[in-house]
Formats: structure tokens, sequence, C-alpha cells
């Protein structure tokens, strides 16, 4: 299991807010800061427009964590939009850990266009986090799928064993 | 008959024989004993329909969207959640105020029809009330325009999420194998979704197979994808009348789901109880400069 873990690189998927985290993480690129190639940034108007369901499908097609990033409060571009965000990811984030989901696998954080510093920092300290947990198992629609496939060959054997 | 279902059939004459309303909304006897079933009647013949029981529970407020194009007036029954329904579909801009004329009944709690099924009839009295039913803050309607009995007193104060709370203490592990175990029961007949006076979206995201949010297979994680999703939708919009659990086939406690966001939103940003008032803005629909922070 420990080999498995050592060779482990977790796939995250970033939202960031075309106004300051995806100008953030451009800096980061500009400024020649290194980051683990881990993560794979999904460009997105606004903080607000990160629909929990979003979050949802990622974790269930193979996303081992999510980021949502967007401007800190008072600098959004829509005036409001981050507001919004932070109520509704406040309850979503609580909402998955009931579910069952392990907590650090779902993080927001606020980046502005002039922390690519801050970017580099997050997405490190991110990828360090889920690679020393492993590989998300839960939630995902492949593993469910081969999970219902092994209880019904088992029911199938222990059928002709009787 | 009790003098509360003779009244609500008197009433009911008087107001459509008066043409003041087109129709009313109540409850029938169903097939069994132990159902309870909505009746829209049309004509003061048919008012001896009209029956008030320990199962009338459906909530009839959501009838009302399927009046939406009605001219007329219509007159509904409401107990304390159907009102609080109403409220809420009023909120949502869904329904007007002076198309429905609101009878209100005040409701000493209904009793579960699921466990009555499993006995005869003649031991109704040993029927547990609906879990729902057990803790309500709010038996009396919150709004109407004619009362029928007289107000009764409330079970509880406070909302109780001791069912929550268990489940908030395991382990992230044990919760997540408590859940899968629930939603492998899932058949998603979208029962929860069509009783909910919270879901009231014209075109639902399950509904068209196109928009691909969801699939047809039946698998543990698309259905746990559809029961986070529903209760995200409904989230600070519940009015905890329980239609979602008392019409699920696989008996998954779904409140539970949207408890858990009620308790949340009572934490995070100040108590509320969906239904009450129109004018409070629901919490998800609007912020405060001040919330609690925890994007760092």
């Amino acid at each position: 299991m420990s080999s498995v873990n050592e060779n482990f690189e977790p796939k995250i998927l970033v939202f960031a807010c075309n106004w300051c985290t995806y100008a953030g993480a451009d800096l980061a690129g500009l400024s020649r800061l290194q980051y683990p190639p881990n993560v794979r940034i999904l460009r997105v108007p606004c903080s607000g427009r990160v629909n929990p369901q979003f979050v949802l499908r990622a974790f269930q097609r193979g996303i081992d964590g999510v980021l949502v990033c967007g401007c800190h409060p008072g600098d959004c571009h829509y005036t409001s939009g981050n507001y919004y965000t932070r109520r509704r990811y406040l309850l979503m984030k609580r909402m998955l850990e009931f579910m069952g989901t392990d907590p650090e696998r779902f993080q927001t954080r606020w980046i502005s266009g002039s922390e690519g510093p801050k970017f580099q920092e997050v997405i490190t300290e991110a990828t360090g986090i889920i690679k020393a947990i492993g590989p998300n198992r839960k939630m995902r629609d492949d593993l469910t799928i081969q999970a219902a496939f092994a209880q019904r060959d088992a029911e199938e054997e222990e059928g002709e064993a009787k | 008959m009790n003098p509360i279902a003779q009244e609500m059939q008197n009433i009911a004459k008087e107001l459509l024989t008066s043409g003041e309303v087109t129709a009313v909304i109540g409850w029938e006897k169903g097939t069994f004993w132990y159902q309870s079933t909505p009746v829209m009647i049309t004509s003061a013949e048919e008012a001896d329909k009209l029956i008030w029981d320990e199962f009338c529970q459906p909530n009839l407020s959501k009838y009302l969207l399927d009046y939406r194009l009605n001219e007329g007036k219509v007159a509904i029954f409401v107990k304390g959640c159907d009102a609080r329904a109403f409220n809420r579909l009023l909120q949502d801009n869904q329904i007007e105020r002076q198309k429905a004329y609101l009878i209100g009944i005040p409701c000493p709690g209904m009793k579960d029809h699921k466990q009555a099924a499993l006995v005869e009839e003649s031991a109704k009295d040993s029927v547990p009330l609906a879990k729902v039913c057990q803790s309500c803050r709010y038996p009396n309607p919150v709004v109407y325009d004619r009362l029928i009995g007289s107000e009764v007193t409330p079970r509880a104060t406070e909302p109780d999420f001791s069912d929550v709370m268990a489940l908030e203490a395991m382990t992230p592990d044990e919760r997540y194998a408590f859940w899968q175990e629930q939603h492998t029961k899932c058949i998603r007949c979208y029962a929860c979704r069509n009783a909910c006076p919270a879901c009231n979206c014209r075109n639902c995201i399950f509904s068209d197979s196109k928009s691909g949010w969801i699939s047809k297979d039946v698998n543990t994680s698309e259905n746990q994808f559809y029961a986070i999703t529903r209760a995200t939708h409904v989230a600070g919009r519940c009015v905890e009348c329980g239609q979602c659990e008392m019409v699920c086939p696989s008996n998954i406690p779904i409140m539970l789901m949207n408890k858990k966001y009620i308790k949340d939103i009572n934490d995070l940003f100040g108590k509320y109880d969906a239904g009450i008032d129109i004018d409070t803005p629901t919490p998800l629909g609007h912020y405060k400069l001040d919330d609690p922070e925890e994007f760092m």
C-alpha cells in the first residue's frame, strides 16, 4: 500500500475565477514560480459560477481533490459573486463531510491577481496533503459500478455453491 | 363523521356554490385505511369526499402549481406545514396570494402511514406519529383566510437535530458507509422531488436526460449525486414537512440531509425557518459582509 502512495500523483481540479485567481496563476507562471503539475485549472467567469454539482461531478469522475478559488471579499469583479459563493460553499463543505468525504479533499481559497506566490503556496500545500491521504475512492462512479459487479458475482457464486 | 370534516365539507360546498372559488383542494380517503390522498373538487356535490383524519399528511400547497394558469380562485386546506409551504411558493413567485383561499386547520400531528401499513386497522391507535410530526414546531397554520378548530400547542419549541448530530459524531468512513447503504436502495423514482413543495422548477435538471447531469444508470454514485443535489437545491427553503421521506419507497432518511442544511444555516447565518414570513430573504438568496470566513 505504501508503494502505491509513494508513486501516487493526485489529480486536483482548481476552479479559478477569471479576474483574480486566474490572473494570480498567470503571475505565478510569469514569475517562474514552480508548483506541482498535479493541478487542472478550470477558468470560470466568477467563483459564483461554480455550481456545487461541478464539485460532485469532479469527484464522481475520479478527481482526488477540488479547490474553489476566487477574489477576496470586496474585490469581486461583479460586486457580490464571491459573497454568495462563500455562503454556498460554507454549507457545501459541511454537506460533503456529512456524506462521508474526507474534509481535506475539498478546499476553498481567496487568491487575488497579485498573489502569485500565494497561488504557488496553496497548490503545493494542497498537493502535499492529498498525496499523503492517497487516491479518492469515495463517490466515484467507476468504483461503485465495479463494487456492484463484484457483489453480483459474489452472489452468483454463492448461488452456485448452494 | 368528525366535526372538522363536517365543517370542511360545509365550507367547500358554500365556496363552490357561491362561485367564490373554482376548485377546492383537500383530502379524500385513499385505497387503504392508512392513506388519505389529495383530492381536487370542482362541484358542491363532490364535497362529501372531503375527510380529515390522522393520515392527512400529504402537503397540498404544491398542487397549487397545477392551478397557476387558472383564472379563478382555488380554495385549499392548510395544516402548519402546508401553510409554510404556501409561503415558500409565494416567496418564490410561483403562485399569487389573491388567487388562493386558505382554510387553516391546526394539526394534532399525523400518523406514520408506513408503520400503519404493517398492522391491522384495529391496531390503529398503536401507530406512532410520523417522525417529522413528533418534533413539529408549527402545527398551526402561519397564514390562512379562515380557521377551522382551535389552535394546538406545538410539540417542540426548538428544532430536533439529535439524529443529525449522531451521524456527525461518526468518522467520515462510517458516515460514507451509512450513506452508501442508503443510496444503494434508491431507485430514482424522483417521488421525493415531486412531493416537495420547495422543488418547483418548471424544468428539473433531472427530468431532462439531455442536460447531461444524470445518466440512466442506476448506480450508487449517480444516486448519491442526485440526493446531494436535491438537498442542495432545497437548502434554505425546506419547510420540514417531511413529504420526501414519507413518499420514499426505499425508506431513505432524506430529511437527515435537509436537516443537516437547516442546522448549518442556523449555526452559520443565524436562525432561519423557511416559510414563516415572506419578507425575510432566503439564506442562500442574500449575503452579509460579515459572514463566517473559511476561505483563507
